[in-house]
């Protein structure tokens, strides 16, 4: 038995300020790649512009004057149980299942979702789709360099997108995207110009942009470690042993573990993990795959951190499966 | 609240999900518990589940226990025994 997934999915669009988010999402709102969202717009002036160009959603709000990582913070906690208790309230139109989050240019993503997945409530009714980092071609170089933020945001993104690609040549574009992959090497990139797509250069040979050390941000580069539970042997029950280590890792090494993903076969179906730094998202059960399907990802989890050695994670692993076993 | 262990409702911890039924949900219980109990022995801490209650008790040698609500909260309370956090890379 499944249940099916009934929690509003939250899109977030996070990046440096005039990066191109409202350009980008306007477009998609012209597209309608979300369907029907409810669009909720922050910004840091409290002259709100954006939200007049934005037309195509299905509800829109402003928080306005301030960001929701810091002194938004109770206004969009109120708003989003707002919207969580009209959605559960509502019985005759259909139900809004998307929310589209446009954060302001100083807000930094992983903090938000701290939030909501610490206020019980919203834990309940919201779940993260994926977050979107809108990074400028021409000047996203020279943010990752001095704005501790730019690479936060950058660190905390499932997609990167790069936007004004046609005003800048080659050459930067390549460098630019080769250190995205070394800040965030999990992260997958995508181009846009007006919010159109458009294709990436090949930059596997680019080499990345040295980044200085940041007042708060250490310069150690992340790196990521895939572990595929099937290699440990554990004929697909390592749940109870792979939770437990994780949890111990996220206690014990959350801070230097910026991103954990991936999803892992369980007696009750198949489990989307994710984290965030040190916070764990509600997991989602994902439906069962066709018998015929092509072989999957499945019980493969990435790790991405800083300081991670990979034979050592494994070894690691593999003593706290052998003692489940024991 | 709940009447047996005080905790006020809360949505389920990551690492409780993983059974659709209550036999399945139970049995995971007692393996974890099983094995926080192989990785703890070291350091002279133990834990218990006693399944007809929620939450998973940590105890010291000195007669200290205490209720934590999630595994979470029990990692918290190895290090508030120990002093220092439960580092799973020194496992051997």
């Amino acid at each position: 038995m499944n249940f099916e997934e009934n929690r509003l999915r939250l899109t977030i669009i996070g990046g440096f300020l005039g990066a191109g988010k409202s350009t980008w999402l306007r477009h998609q709102l012209f597209e309608k790649t979300y369907d029907q969202p409810h669009v909720i717009v922050n910004e840091v002036a409290s002259h709100a512009v954006d939200d007049t160009l934005l037309e195509g959603a299905r509800c829109l709000d402003v928080l306005a004057g301030g960001c929701v990582c810091c002194d938004q913070k109770e206004q969009m906690i109120a708003l989003l149980h707002r919207i969580c208790n009209d959605r559960s309230s509502t019985q005759d139109t259909p139900q809004t299942r998307q929310l589209v989050f446009e954060m302001s240019g100083v807000a930094d993503p992983g903090q938000v979702l701290t939030t909501i997945k610490n206020d019980p409530i919203l834990n309940r009714h919201i779940i993260l789709e994926e977050i979107i980092v809108v990074v400028d071609a021409l000047h996203g170089l020279d943010q990752l360099r001095t704005e501790p933020l730019s690479r936060r945001q950058i660190e905390a993104a499932d997609q990167i997108l790069i936007t004004k690609t046609d005003n800048c040549d080659e050459q930067t574009l390549e460098t630019l995207l080769a250190t995205l992959r070394q800040v965030n090497p999990a992260s997958e990139h995508r181009a846009s110009v007006f919010g159109v797509e458009k294709t990436l250069p090949d930059a596997s040979s680019a080499q990345p942009a040295q980044l200085p050390k940041l007042d708060d941000l250490t310069d150690e580069p992340l790196l990521s470690c895939s572990l595929n539970l099937d290699e440990f042997g554990t004929n697909g029950n390592s749940w109870v042993s792979f939770s437990v280590w994780l949890s111990a890792m996220l206690h014990t090494h959350g801070s230097q573990m910026v991103r954990v993903k991936g999803v892992v076969r369980t007696p009750g179906g198949r489990l989307l993990l994710q984290s965030v730094r040190k916070v764990m998202q509600a997991p989602e059960i994902l439906p069962d795959l066709p018998e015929s399907a092509e072989p999957s990802s499945d019980n493969t989890i990435v790790l991405i951190g800083r300081g991670m050695n990979q034979e050592r994670i494994h070894k690691s692993l593999h003593h706290v499966i052998t003692k489940a076993a024991n | 609240m709940c009447s047996a262990c005080g905790f006020p409702p809360s949505v389920g911890h990551w690492t409780d999900a993983g059974g659709q039924t209550p036999t399945e949900r139970l049995r995971i219980r007692f393996a974890r518990v099983a094995l926080l109990n192989e990785l703890l022995k070291p350091l002279g801490i133990g834990a218990r589940d006693l399944g007809a209650q929620p939450g998973i008790q940590v105890f010291n040698g000195m007669g200290q226990t205490k209720l934590c609500q999630t595994l979470e909260e029990a990692w918290d309370q190895v290090e508030l025994f120990t002093g220092t956090p439960f580092d799973p890379l020194t496992v051997v």
